[in-house]
C-alpha cells in the first residue's frame, strides 16, 4: 500500500523540465501536433509547403483568431458564448451601414467604432449573467438571436459589395509579401490585440479574477472578488474583441454582408478549445488559443492542397477537431478526488 | 496567558434561518496566541458562526469584537481587513493556479492592487512558506497536489495576509495521521507568532491534544466552555453528542439454521479503506459504525459498487460477486439505502409512486417498455401498507411527505427489490423519534424473515436498540467488534471515540 | 429556448392575423378576378396568396416581392411576403402552421429543406390550400413545384458560357455551396457532363469544392486552388457569394485578366468584380419572375385549369412549361439569364 502511494505521488507531481516544455495547458503538445502535421506534409506533397501557403494560413486564421480572443476570456471564467459572431458581423455592418448612409470615410476610427458597438452588444450578456445570474450558454442564445434579428430588421438585411474607398484601401494595404501571398496590415492590430489580451490576462488583478472565477467561483468570492464585476468586465471586454473581429472580418474580406460569420461559432469555439481553453474554466492562454487557430486553419486549408477529394474535408477537419479536443480532455481528467482517508501504515 | 488581549470576541450571537434557529446568542472568545477548539456534531451551529465572523453572513443579533473595535455586522472585506481568515473545509484554492498563485492571491485582492508582478508573487510566497519551515514547489498546481498539501497552501494564503483569528474548519478531515503531526507543528508556529487560532473539529482526541481552550456548540448554543485541562475523553465525548433518550434494546430472533449472506474479505479501496473485513448471516441485524470520515459509508459505496475497490472479495449467498455498479448489485441481492436521502435516493419532485417502483421499474414493465398500472397500483398499495407511509394519494410528489415519511419511501423502493441484503447507511439522520422507532421495527421484521442487514449509523442508541453485533472502523481499518451483551451506550461511545 | 420560439410564434401570428385583417377590411369592396369560387378554397370572396420564402429581407427575396406584387396589382389579388428570422426549417414550419390557420387560397412557398416540410405542407392541401413550391425537387406534398429551369440544363448552359470565355480549352474547379445541396451539385454535374461531350480540352482539376455558402471560405478554397493548381483557367460557382470570393481572391493574386469565372450570384453582389472584370458572366433567375410564375400557377390551379407539359404561364421564361415525366408534380421554366458588365443594370436584384 506504501508503495502504491508513493508511486501515485511520484507519478503526480511532474518533472520541471518536461513540463515546461508542455506548457501549462498543453500548448506544448499543440506545437507538436501541429509540427507533426507539416512533418506529414512534407512527406505527402513537398511542393506544398511554401512562404505563400504560410500566407494564406495567416490570412485566413486571422479573422477566426479575432474571433476567438473575446471567447477566451469567456471560457477561461468557465462561461460559453455563441453570440460572439452576431455581435462581430452587427459591429462591422453596422459601422459600415452608417459610414455609406452618411458618406464618412476612415481608415483607423471604424475599427474603434466597431469595438465600441461590439462593447454596448456585449453589456447585454454581462447584465444577463453578472446581474441575473443567467447560464452563459443560455444567455448567449439569446442574444444571438436578437442581435441577429435587429440587425436584419433595423440596420439593414442587403449586401454591401463595395465598401467606403478609405475603409477599403485598409484591405488592399499590404506590409509585406509571404511568398505569393500578400500579408495585410490588419495582421498588426491583431497582433496588438493578442498581446493586450495576454498582458491583460497574466499582468492584472482582472486577468487573474478571470481565472480564479473560471477556477472556482466561491473560492473567489471568499478571497474578496466581485465576482459579478469581474464577470461585467469580461462580457464588455468580450464584446469589444468580437466588435473589432467583425471591423477585421468586412475589410479583409472587402464587402459587408449581415448573414456573413453567423455559422462560424464553431469552428472558433473548437480552435480556442484545442488551444487548451477548458469548458470547464480556468484554463488557456493566448499563444494557445494561436496554437489552436494555427492548427484548425492550417487543416482547413491544406486538404486542396493535398489532393485530398473534398468528400472527406468535412470528415478530416471533424477528426482533426476531435483528436485536438479529445488531447485537451484527457489530460485535464484530473477530476476531483475524494478526501483520503485510509491511514498509511508508518513503519 | 490570560493577560493577552482578545483577538476575537462575539457575544450574544443570534441566527435564524426562516424560522429555524441556528445560533442562539452564543459567547466565543480567543486571545493572541491561543489554540481554541469550537468542538460541535452535524448541525451544532459551527458553521453559521464561522460565517458570520468572516463576514458571510449577517447575524441577527450580537456583537463582533475584532482587536478592540466591535461590530454589528461585517463584509467579507472589513473582517479580512481585520486580520480574520478562515481556511474552510474545502480549502477554497484555485485548483488551475500555481502554489504561488494561490499564496498570493488573497493578499494581492486585499491591497487592491491593479497589477501583478509574477516576481512579487513568488518572493511573497517564498517568504510564507520559508517563515513555516514548509517544503512546497511554487510552481505546481494546486490541483496536482495531495490534499495535505493543499491544506498547507491554504495556511500559508491566510499567513499572506496580516492574519490575527485564524479559522480552520475540519482541517484534518481528509489528513493521515503523519500529515496531521504536520499540521500540528505548524499551529504551534503560529501559536508562537501570536495568532490566535480556533480549530473546528469534532475528533476528541485532537481536539484534546492541541487545544488551550474548548468550546463546545450543540443546538445553535454554548454547552461547555474551558480550559482544555477541565475535560477528558467522557465530558467531552458527553457535551458534544449530550444524552440522547435511551431506546429499547429489542432484539430480532435470530434464525436457526442460517446461512452466510454477506462476506466480505480483504476489500480495499485506494485512499479509501483497507483490509477491510466481516461477515453477515441471514437475519442478522449489524452494525458498522465509525466517526464522519471513518471510512464506513465508503465501505458500504463500495460493497454497492459506487466506489472503485483495488482488492478484495465481496460473497453475496455463498457466491463470489464482482459489483460494478448498481445493476450488478441488484443482480445480485444487495440493496443500498443512502445517507443523504435527497440528493441520491429521493426524487423529489416525482409521485410517490414513481419512487417507491423506481428500483423495479422491470417487474411493472410489460414487454415492450410499457408500464403495467395495475401491476405497479399494487406494489404500491403493498408498500404503503407494509411500511405504515402516511401519504395523501400515491400520485402527490414525494415532497410533500414528512422526512421520516420520505424515508420508508425510500427504504419501500428497495425492499421492492426483496434483497437478501440490505444495506442502510444513517436511515434515520434527520427523521422524528416516532418514525425512528417505526423504521427499526420493519427492519426487526425484515431480520426475522431472514434478510440480513448492515446497519452503518454513528446515532449510538440505535445501534444499541437493533444490532446483533457492531463493527468499528476508523481510519480505514476495521478497529473492533463488540456482540451480544458488550453492546451498550457507553461501550459502544468509548469504542467509537478511541 | 423554449420561451424564446414562444415569443417569437406569438410575435409571428399577430403580424400576419393583423395583415390579413387588414386585407379583408381594405379590399371587402372589390372582387378580384377568378375569386369565383369554382376551385377556390377560399369563401371570403378575396383572394391571398401568402408567399413563404427561407428568409425575410435580402436582395434576393425583396426582388421576389417587387415581382410578387406587380402580379398582385395586375390581378388584384393580395400577395404577403413572410418568412421565419432565420434560415432553420423549425422557423419555416411554424410559421406555415401559423398560416394554415388563416386559410390564405393559396400558398407559394421557397423551402429551406423540402423534405422537413412535407407534413405541414400536406395538412396545408387538406385544408384546401393550393401548395405551390419553388427549389424544392422531389417534394411531394405540393400541387406543383415550379423550378425555373432543368438544373443539369443549367449547369450545361454555365458550361457553355465557361467554354466560350476560355476558348474552349482549360482546367477548372467548380465551387459548390455545400456538397449536400442538390440543385449545387446537379449543376455541377450538368456542368461536367457539358464538358465531356462538347468540351474535350476543358478539364476539371478536382471534385466540386464547398465554401460553405461563405465569401471568405470561397476566397480561402481559390487561394489554394492558385497555389496547389498554378495553370487553373476557369472557375464556377454556385453560391451567389462563390464569385464574390473567387473574383477577389484572383484580384489580390493579379490573375483576373488571364482566368475566366462564370458561375451563379446577382448583380448587388458580384456588380463591381463585373466591373473589374474578375469576374465574366453571372448567371442566375430572376426572383421576381419565379415568384409571378409561382402566383401564376396558383391562379390556374385556383381557377380549376391543369399545369401540363407547354402550360403558357404567362411570364417570361415560363411560357412553354416542361413537365418532368418521372415526377408529375414537377414542372420547369427555361428562365436562366446572363448578366455581364454590360447588362447588369437591368437586373436591380
Amino acid at each position: 500500500m506504501t508503495a502504491d502511494v508513493h508511486a501515485e505521488r511520484a507519478a503526480t507531481s511532474r518533472r520541471p523540465g518536461l513540463a515546461a516544455l508542455r506548457g501549462r495547458n498543453n500548448e506544448g503538445v499543440l506545437a507538436g501536433v501541429i509540427l507533426l502535421l507539416l512533418l506529414v506534409m512534407l512527406v505527402v506533397e513537398p511542393s506544398a509547403l511554401t512562404w505563400g501557403f504560410a500566407g494564406d494560413i495567416i490570412r485566413s486564421g486571422l479573422v477566426t483568431l479575432a474571433l476567438a480572443l473575446g471567447l477566451l476570456l469567456i471560457i477561461i471564467s468557465g462561461g460559453m458564448d455563441v453570440s460572439f459572431t452576431a455581435i462581430a458581423v452587427f459591429s462591422g455592418y453596422a459601422t459600415v451601414r452608417l459610414m455609406t448612409d452618411l458618406g464618412i470615410d476612415g481608415r483607423v476610427w471604424p475599427f474603434l467604432l466597431a469595438a465600441a458597438i461590439g462593447c454596448a452588444l456585449g453589456s447585454l450578456n454581462a447584465v444577463l449573467v453578472a446581474r441575473y445570474r443567467m447560464e452563459t450558454l443560455i444567455a448567449s442564445l439569446g442574444t444571438q438571436v436578437i442581435i441577429r434579428g435587429f440587425l436584419l430588421a433595423f440596420v439593414g438585411s442587403t449586401y454591401l459589395a463595395t465598401l467606403p474607398p478609405q475603409l477599403d484601401s485598409v484591405g488592399t494595404t499590404t506590409i509585406f509579401r509571404l511568398g505569393s501571398s500578400p500579408v495585410n496590415i490588419v495582421v498588426v492590430p491583431v497582433a496588438l490585440a493578442c498581446v493586450a489580451l495576454a498582458l491583460i490576462l497574466r499582468r492584472t488583478m482582472f486577468g487573474r479574477g478571470v481565472y480564479a472565477v473560471g477556477g472556482d467561483k466561491e473560492s473567489a468570492r471568499r478571497v474578496g472578488f466581485h465576482v459579478a464585476r469581474v464577470q461585467t468586465g469580461i462580457y464588455l471586454l468580450a464584446g469589444l474583441f468580437a466588435g473589432f473581429a467583425g471591423m477585421v472580418h468586412v475589410v479583409l474580406s472587402r464587402h459587408a454582408s449581415p448573414f456573413d460569420l453567423v455559422g462560424m461559432e464553431l469552428n472558433v469555439i473548437a480552435a480556442v478549445v484545442i488551444g487548451g481553453a477548458l469548458d470547464r474554466g480556468g484554463r488557456g492562454s493566448v499563444h494557445g488559443t494561436v496554437l489552436g487557430v494555427l492548427l484548425v486553419s492550417l487543416v482547413q486549408n491544406s486538404l486542396v492542397r493535398l489532393g485530398i477529394s473534398s468528400y472527406w474535408h468535412v470528415l478530416v477537419i471533424g477528426l482533426v477537431i476531435l483528436v485536438g479536443v479529445a488531447i485537451q480532455a484527457r489530460s485535464n481528467a484530473r477530476g476531483a478526488k475524494r478526501p483520503r482517508i485510509l491511514e498509511e501504515v508508518t513503519p | 496567558m490570560s493577560e493577552r488581549p482578545f483577538a476575537l470576541r462575539a457575544s450574544g450571537v443570534t441566527k435564524s434561518y426562516g424560522g429555524v434557529r441556528a445560533l442562539a446568542g452564543v459567547d466565543v472568545h480567543v486571545r493572541a496566541g491561543e489554540v481554541l477548539c469550537l468542538a460541535g456534531a452535524n448541525g451544532s451551529g459551527k458553521s453559521t458562526l464561522i460565517k458570520i465572523i468572516s463576514g458571510v453572513e449577517n447575524p441577527d443579533h450580537g456583537t463582533i469584537e475584532l482587536g478592540g473595535t466591535s461590530a454589528q455586522r461585517l463584509t467579507v472585506k472589513e473582517a479580512v481587513d481585520r486580520g480574520v481568515q478562515v481556511i474552510f473545509q474545502d480549502m477554497s484554492l484555485f485548483p488551475n493556479l500555481t502554489v504561488a498563485e494561490n499564496i498570493a492571491m488573497s493578499a494581492r485582492v486585499s491591497s487592491n492592487a491593479r497589477w501583478i508582478s509574477e516576481r512579487k508573487e513568488r518572493a511573497l510566497a517564498r517568504s510564507v512558506v520559508e517563515r513555516l519551515g514548509l517544503r512546497l514547489d511554487l510552481d505546481a498546481e494546486v490541483q496536482d497536489l495531495p490534499v495535505a498539501d493543499r491544506q498547507l497552501v491554504a495556511i500559508c494564503r491566510a499567513l499572506a495576509l496580516d492574519v490575527k483569528v485564524l479559522f480552520m474548519d475540519e482541517p484534518t478531515t481528509a489528513l493521515t495521521w503523519h500529515e496531521v503531526e504536520t499540521l500540528f507543528r505548524v499551529v504551534a508556529q503560529l501559536k508562537e507568532q501570536g495568532v490566535a487560532i480556533v480549530f473546528v473539529s469534532h475528533k476528541t482526541d485532537e481536539v484534546l491534544d492541541i487545544s488551550d481552550r474548548i468550546t463546545v456548540l450543540r443546538n445553535g448554543e454554548v454547552v461547555a466552555d474551558g480550559p482544555t485541562a477541565e475535560f477528558d475523553h467522557a465530558s467531552l465525548v458527553e457535551a458534544l453528542l449530550g444524552y440522547s433518550a435511551t431506546e429499547d434494546r429489542v432484539l430480532s430472533q435470530a434464525l436457526a439454521a442460517a446461512a452466510p449472506a454477506l462476506e466480505v474479505e480483504g476489500l480495499a479501496a485506494t485512499d479509501l479503506f483497507a483490509d477491510v473485513s466481516f461477515s453477515l448471516v441471514q437475519g442478522e441485524v449489524v452494525g458498522l459504525t465509525g466517526l464522519l470520515g471513518s471510512g464506513r459509508s465508503e465501505v458500504a459505496e463500495a460493497i454497492f459498487g459506487k466506489v472503485p475497490t483495488t482488492g478484495g472479495r465481496v460473497r453475496v449467498a455463498g457466491r463470489e460477486v464482482s459489483i460494478e455498479g448498481i445493476d450488478d448489485a441488484l443482480r445480485a441481492g444487495v440493496a443500498y439505502v443512502p445517507s443523504d436521502r435527497l440528493t441520491q435516493g429521493v426524487f423529489l419532485d416525482q409521485s410517490i409512486a414513481t419512487n417507491l417502483v423506481s428500483a423495479t421499474i422491470g417487474t411493472v414493465t410489460r414487454r415492450g417498455g410499457v408500464l403495467d398500472e395495475s401491476a405497479m397500483a399494487a406494489q404500491v398499495d403493498d408498500a404503503v401498507r407494509d411500511l405504515a407511509i402516511k401519504i395523501g394519494e400515491p400520485t402527490d410528489p414525494a415532497r410533500s411527505l414528512s422526512g421520516g415519511n420520505q424515508q420508508k419511501v425510500v427504504l419501500g423502493k428497495w425492499l421492492a427489490t426483496d434483497p437478501g441484503v440490505l444495506i442502510l447507511n444513517g436511515p434515520t439522520v434527520g427523521v422524528d423519534a416516532g418514525s425512528k422507532a417505526a423504521i427499526m421495527e420493519i427492519l426487526r421484521r425484515k431480520a426475522s424473515a431472514g434478510m440480513a442487514i448492515l446497519l452503518i449509523s454513528d446515532d449510538v442508541p440505535e445501534l444499541v436498540s437493533i444490532c446483533h453485533r457492531v463493527l468499528f472502523i476508523r481510519r480505514g481499518r476495521m478497529s473492533g467488534e463488540l456482540a451480544g451483551d458488550e453492546i451498550t451506550e457507553s461501550n459502544v461511545r468509548e469504542r467509537l471515540v478511541t | 429556448m423554449n420561451a424564446r420560439r414562444r415569443a417569437w410564434l406569438t410575435a409571428t401570428t399577430a403580424a400576419t392575423a393583423l395583415a390579413l385583417t387588414a386585407c379583408g377590411t381594405a379590399d371587402s369592396g372589390t372582387t378580384a378576378p377568378g375569386a369565383n369560387d369554382d376551385g377556390g378554397g377560399s369563401d371570403s370572396g378575396d383572394r391571398t396568396i401568402v408567399n413563404v420564402v427561407k428568409l425575410a429581407g435580402g436582395d434576393w427575396f425583396n426582388r421576389m416581392e417587387v415581382g410578387n406584387q406587380e402580379y398582385a396589382q395586375e390581378h388584384s389579388i393580395r400577395v404577403d411576403q413572410t418568412a421565419g428570422d432565420d434560415a432553420s426549417e423549425e422557423k419555416q414550419i411554424a410559421v406555415l402552421n401559423d398560416l394554415i390557420a388563416q386559410r390564405p387560397a393559396a400558398l407559394t412557398v421557397v423551402p429551406n429543406s423540402p423534405e422537413s416540410l412535407e407534413a405541414v405542407l400536406k395538412r396545408a392541401r387538406d385544408t384546401g390550400i393550393v401548395v405551390i413550391t419553388h427549389e424544392a425537387p422531389g417534394i411531394t406534398n405540393a400541387d406543383a413545384n415550379l423550378e425555373a429551369f432543368v438544373n443539369e440544363d443549367y449547369g450545361a448552359h454555365q458550361m457553355d458560357l465557361l467554354a466560350e470565355c476560355l476558348g474552349n480549352e482549360g482546367s477548372y474547379a467548380h465551387v459548390v455551396g455545400s456538397l449536400s445541396v442538390a440543385s449545387h451539385n446537379m449543376w455541377a454535374a450538368g456542368a461536367l457532363e457539358r464538358a465531356g461531350e462538347e468540351y474535350p480540352d476543358i478539364t476539371r482539376v478536382a471534385d466540386p469544392i464547398s465554401s460553405e455558402e461563405s465569401q471568405e471560405t470561397a476566397y480561402n478554397r481559390t487561394r489554394e486552388l492558385l497555389a496547389t493548381y498554378p495553370d487553373i483557367r476557369g472557375f464556377l460557382g454556385s453560391a451567389s457569394t462563390d464569385v464574390a470570393g473567387i473574383g477577389r481572391a484572383l484580384e489580390e493574386a493579379g490573375r483576373q485578366d488571364d482566368t475566366c469565372v462564370v458561375g451563379t450570384s446577382t448583380p448587388a453582389i458580384a456588380g463591381n468584380l463585373l466591373e473589374s472584370g474578375a469576374v465574366d458572366v453571372i448567371t442566375a433567375w430572376d426572383p421576381a419572375l419565379a415568384g409571378q410564375a409561382m402566383l401564376a400557377a396558383a391562379e390556374l390551379l385556383l381557377a380549376g385549369e391543369e399545369l401540363t407539359d407547354g402550360t403558357d404561364l404567362g411570364i417570361p421564361g415560363y411560357e412553354s412549361l416542361g413537365q418532368d415525366p418521372d415526377v408529375p408534380n414537377s414542372f420547369f421554366g427555361n428562365a436562366w439569364i446572363d448578366m455581364t458588365n454590360e447588362n447588369k443594370d437591368d437586373y436591380p436584384f
